[in-house]
This record gives C-alpha cells, sequence and structure tokens, in this order.
C-alpha cells in the first residue's frame, strides 16, 4: 500500500510539471523549428508571463482567467515585435541569432530587476482545499494548472493542425523554401512562429505565478528543462517534446523521492550528452540526421 | 543534400570585405597594447591593479575561446575547463603542497586532457547541437563540483588558497602578481598571433569559413576542431588556476554558465575573425561592470543592447570598424 501510493503520488506530481514543460518545451521547440534559432530568452518570458499575470491579478483586479489571456496576448504582441526587430537580421544565421538571444535574456531579465527588484513577489493561490482521487491527494490549485494547459495545448493543437496559419507554421517547420514556393510568407510566419512560441512560454509563467512566487530569476530552471525535455524530443520536433516532457516530468519526480536532487540532476545531464551524442535527432526521430 | 546547407550556417560570417582588409596587422597594435600594458603601474590605486589583473586573466581567458570559433564552434563549456584548472591547481597546491607552476601546468593538463576526450565524441556534432552538448556539459561540471564533497568543497568551494609563488618568489601583492598575469596574457597573444602565421593557424580558419573546401583540401575538419578545443581549453585552464591562486578562493558558481557566457559576450563585442578580437573585447568588457557595480541591471541591459547592436551593424566585431572606417575613407 505505502509503495503504491508513493508511486501513485510520484506519478501524479510528475504529469503535472510534466505538463508545465511541455508548455515552455513546445514554444522552444516551435520557435526552433520555424527560425532555427535556440532562443537562451525563453526562460525569460517565462518570467515575463508571471509578472504580467501577477500585476493583472495584484494591480488590475483581474479574474485569473483574463489574466492568462491577457499574459498570451501581451507577449505574442511582444513577440512579435522583437522578431521584427531584432532577430529579423539574423534570419539564417543561427548562430548569431542565438547570440543575439542572450542579450535579450539579459535585457529583460535586468529590465524586470529594475521594474519589479529582486525580491520574489506571492500571489493570491487560485484555489483552495485538496482533492483526493483514492489515496492520492491533489491540492486544488495544482488541478487548475492542469486544466488550464490542457486547454491551451488543445487550443494549440486545433491551431497546428486543423487552421490555414497553423497548417502553413508547420510547412515552414518542415521545409522552408518548399513553403515559401507554395506562397507562404516567411514575412509573416517567423514573426508568429516566435510570438506563439513565447507567448506559450509566457502562459506557463503565469499559469505557475500562484503556485510559486515571482521574481525576476525564475525564468533560469524552466529554460534548462525545456534545453532537456527538447534534447530528448528532437529540436523542432513537437510529439518528441510531448513525449519527453512528460517522460521527465514522471522521472524527475520519481528520482527525487529517492535520490538527492542534484544527483538526479547529474544523471539526467549524462544522459540528456549521451543522447546527444548518439542519438541527436531525439527519442522519436529517424536515427542520424 | 536536404536543408543541411541551409542550416549549417556555422562561420562567424566574416563581411563582404573578407578577412584580410578590415584586419589589423599584429605589427601595427602589438605596441599600443605594450603600453597599455604598463599604464597601470603608473596608477596608486589598488582598484585599477586588480582590474588590470582581471583583464590580463581574461585575454587567456576568452583567446582560448577564439580558437575553437574560429573553427566555427562555439563552446558554452569554457568556464567549465578554467574550473577544471583552476581546481586541479588548486588541490595540487593544498593536498599535495605543489609548487605553483607545477600545478598551474597540472591544471593545465587537467583541462586540455578532458578536453580531449570530450572533444573525440562531441566534436562530431556542429552548430547548434554543438552548443547545446556543451551547455549541458557546463551544467554537470557544476553539478559535481557540488557534489564533490571534501574534495571540492560542494557549495562552499575552496577558501585560504596560498599565493602563487615562482622559485621561492611570492607574487602576494597585486602589482607582483599583474605582472606575472601580464606576461602571461602577452605570451598567450604571442602564441596565437604566431599561431595564425603557420598551416595549422591558417587550417582553423579554414574549417571556420568553409568546411567542405577545407575538406577537399585534405584538412580533417574534426582534427582541427580537436586541436583548437584542447589547447583552447588549456589556456582556460591556465587562466583558471591563476586567477584561483590570485584570489584565493573558488566555488562552483565562479565557473557557472554566467561566466562561459560572458566569454563569448567578449569574444564577440571584440570580435571573432582575428587576434586582436578577444583581446579588444576582454580590455572593453572587464572594466565595465566593476566600474558600474552601483547600476548592475542598467550595465546588464546596456551589455544587451550592445551585443544586439554588434551583432547587427558590426558582425565582425568592434575591430571591424577600423576597416568599416578605412573602406568609406577610400571611398570619399
Amino acid at each position: 500500500m505505502d509503495f503504491t501510493f508513493l508511486i501513485g503520488q510520484a506519478l501524479t506530481n510528475g504529469l503535472i510539471i510534466g505538463l508545465l514543460y511541455l508548455l515552455m518545451a513546445i514554444g522552444f521547440t516551435l520557435v526552433f523549428g520555424v527560425m532555427r534559432v535556440v532562443n537562451f530568452a525563453h526562460g525569460e518570458f517565462y518570467m515575463l508571463g508571471a509578472f504580467v499575470a501577477y500585476v493583472c491579478v495584484t494591480q488590475l483586479k483581474l479574474p485569473f482567467l483574463a489574466a492568462v489571456f491577457a499574459t498570451f496576448a501581451a507577449t505574442l504582441v511582444v513577440g512579435w515585435l522583437i522578431e521584427v526587430l531584432v532577430l529579423k537580421g539574423f534570419r539564417g544565421n543561427e548562430l548569431n541569432g542565438m547570440i543575439s538571444t542572450i542579450g535579450l535574456g539579459m535585457i529583460l531579465q535586468n529590465g524586470a530587476l529594475l521594474v519589479f527588484g529582486p525580491d520574489p513577489q506571492s500571489m493570491p493561490p487560485v484555489a483552495q482545499g485538496m482533492v483526493s482521487l483514492g489515496p492520492i491527494m491533489l491540492p486544488m490549485s495544482r488541478l487548475y494548472v492542469v486544466v488550464f494547459s490542457i486547454v491551451v495545448l488543445a487550443l494549440l493543437y486545433l491551431f497546428l493542425m486543423h487552421s490555414k496559419g497553423g497548417r502553413a507554421l508547420r510547412a515552414v517547420v518542415q521545409d522552408p523554401e518548399i513553403a515559401s514556393a507554395q506562397g507562404i510568407r516567411s514575412n509573416f510566419m517567423y514573426p508568429l512562429g516566435f510570438g506563439i512560441g513565447v507567448a506559450l512560454a509566457a502562459v506557463a509563467g503565469a499559469l505557475m505565478a500562484p503556485v510559486f512566487s515571482v521574481s525576476p530569476s525564475i525564468g533560469s530552471t524552466p529554460l534548462l528543462k525545456a534545453f532537456i525535455v527538447v534534447i530528448l524530443g528532437g529540436l523542432g520536433s513537437i510529439p518528441g517534446a510531448a513525449l519527453a516532457s512528460l517522460l521527465l516530468g514522471v522521472v524527475e519526480s520519481a528520482a527525487n523521492t529517492f535520490l538527492s536532487s542534484s544527483m538526479s540532476d547529474m544523471l539526467l545531464f549524462g544522459f540528456v550528452i549521451l543522447m546527444l551524442i548518439f542519438r541527436p535527432s531525439g527519442l522519436l526521430g529517424k536515427s542520424g540526421r | 543534400m536536404h536543408a543541411s546547407p541551409s542550416i549549417s550556417t556555422m562561420k562567424p560570417r566574416t563581411p563582404a570585405d573578407g578577412g584580410g582588409v578590415h584586419k589589423a596587422r599584429w605589427h601595427l597594435w602589438l605596441p599600443g597594447l605594450l603600453v597599455l600594458f604598463a599604464l597601470p603601474f603608473f596608477s596608486n590605486s589598488p582598484f585599477h591593479m586588480h582590474l588590470a589583473v582581471l583583464v590580463c586573466l581574461n585575454i587567456i581567458f576568452v583567446n582560448g575561446l577564439s580558437l575553437l570559433s574560429r573553427t566555427g564552434q562555439l563552446s558554452f563549456c569554457h568556464a567549465a575547463f578554467m574550473g577544471m584548472g583552476a581546481y586541479a591547481s588548486v588541490m595540487a597546491t593544498t593536498h599535495w603542497h605543489m609548487p605553483f607552476l607545477l600545478s598551474a601546468v597540472l591544471g593545465m593538463a587537467v583541462a586540455a586532457a578532458i578536453a580531449f576526450l570530450l572533444g573525440a565524441v562531441i566534436l562530431r556534432l556542429q552548430g547548434v547541437y554543438f552548443v547545446l552538448v556543451t551547455f549541458c556539459f557546463g551544467e554537470l561540471f557544476r553539478l559535481f563540483l557540488l557534489e564533490g564533497g571534501t574534495y571540492t568543497g560542494g557549495a562552499n568551494g575552496i577558501a585560504n588558497i596560498p599565493p602563487a609563488s615562482i622559485f621561492g618568489f611570492a607574487f602576494d601583492t597585486k602589482t607582483s602578481f599583474y605582472v606575472l598575469a601580464a606576461v602571461c596574457a602577452f605570451a598567450s597573444i604571442v602564441l596565437l598571433i604566431a599561431l595564425f602565421r603557420t598551416p595549422q593557424g591558417t587550417a582553423l580558419d579554414a574549417v571556420g569559413d568553409n568546411q567542405e573546401l577545407a575538406e577537399a583540401s585534405g584538412i580533417g575538419i574534426q582534427r582541427t576542431q580537436m586541436f583548437a578545443f584542447v589547447l583552447g581549453s588549456a589556456m582556460a585552464g591556465f587562466a583558471g588556476a591563476l586567477l584561483a591562486h590570485y584570489l584565493g578562493f573558488v566555488s562552483p558558481e565562479s565557473f557557472n554558465q554566467h561566466i562561459s557566457v560572458a566569454a563569448i559576450v567578449m569574444l564577440v563585442i571584440g570580435g571573432r575573425a582575428s587576434v586582436l578580437g578577444p583581446i579588444l573585447g576582454a580590455l572593453i568588457m572587464t572594466p565595465l561592470p566593476e566600474l558600474f557595480r552601483s547600476a548592475i541591471e542598467t550595465q546588464n541591459i546596456l551589455y544587451g543592447i550592445t551585443l544586439i547592436l554588434v551583432l547587427k551593424f558590426l558582425p565582425g566585431g568592434l575591430v571591424g570598424i577600423s576597416g568599416k572606417l578605412r573602406r568609406k575613407g577610400t571611398k570619399a
């Protein structure tokens, strides 16, 4: 009983965290797929999203749902502008594009430090109480995160699979040249892809803001997780990211039950390095590149 | 042929004016640099001396990174090799009471050996995959230091490291250590100038500029990149050994990702395609954050903006300015 309970609790916690990683990683992999840019500022958009939601709820007194929507819209616009103003010049040059996102990350993080200061802020919880599924206890606030992430992911799925814009975006991911030969305008798709990608990270930040505290430095851990997920799943692969993030969430929470956290991190990074060396196309990718 | 040529744009993209035009010849800037090296002696402020030492160490550090960068690969774990050099030499001097010079050589050797082993498996990766694998390795190394128990001191690091001493002479003041650091920095610069006058140095550039052409000319890509990775990491390890014995303290956070990123920023802002570039980057970017300690956020924002502006308008780095001005001059 005790052991199955532990496993069950670790599994559910892992799936919740995994969903969050998924939101981060899908945005990251989308940006990479469309623009071939490794976005080192991705974690800062998570942080930005948490702050936008925080301001919306505590200052503007918006309900949480509206705050999440506002976060998505605001960061989509910001991401669009950043693509046009900054990243546009580096299209086709993945290395310089990546270095410029390092600069972007510095600007965003230190901008947040200037505006909000270094102290962690706490946001009122969205819901209180616990839900029990058999012997497994779930705080309501986390259940909210699960529901919201599933809704966001479902909307993203519908958009990517069943809308004209989504199809065009996928076409650019698969083959930019053929896509442009088919009349897909990259001047529209690049900002859209970057905007959606960073807005997903921001939504992840907004969803986690009531659960954890909000401070300018919260972006680095989710960025690292997104890195790991995207490498395991294969750069640019969305199904790969989905599998890898749920797997990472579960493995991590199971490992944290039995191992010290930096020990499990070390094993994880070792595994990721092996993965990159022997299977750079990821868990689901075809072998070789 | 599927998609790979358009994706593997690894080269630092020397702008259309080509490599040779804007590259200042070394005999033009080296005397000026020597004058700069002498400047700290005219200041009585220990703070200036401290900055000068850091500049010298960063020159060695970033010079190492520039070697690999010229073959077209960007490493995100350069600080890890600095850390290896630092920890190895500190353990050698504190646990085994090795003389400083020997311990610095040991630190260099450890960094070079690990770079060799790592490079043998990861240098087959190109572009962003190499960036990601080095990023993960840097993080793994930091965690390893944290978990190292009594050997690495864990999160507390190692304190009370004895100052460097060579043949009984202790470099225990800022000024005397500066002499040591300046000599080492100068030696690393001369090493790079000499290297890039040999076929081996030209091979580095050839691999960075056009891999297919280099390979067709009989230059082994992996072998060349391996040479750059090992030598560059050894330089980082040496800089680490010096830094540890200068500050008297090392901790895992002295060698984390931020330090690797700082090296990349210095390299990119200074210029990736010449020997002068990394020197310029270290000269300009080292003192700035120390001088603006009170307004660190504004400073970092300016950093980010500078980085993006340099990438956008001076992709060859600040060394490219002279070439740009000269071309404007000839046009007028």
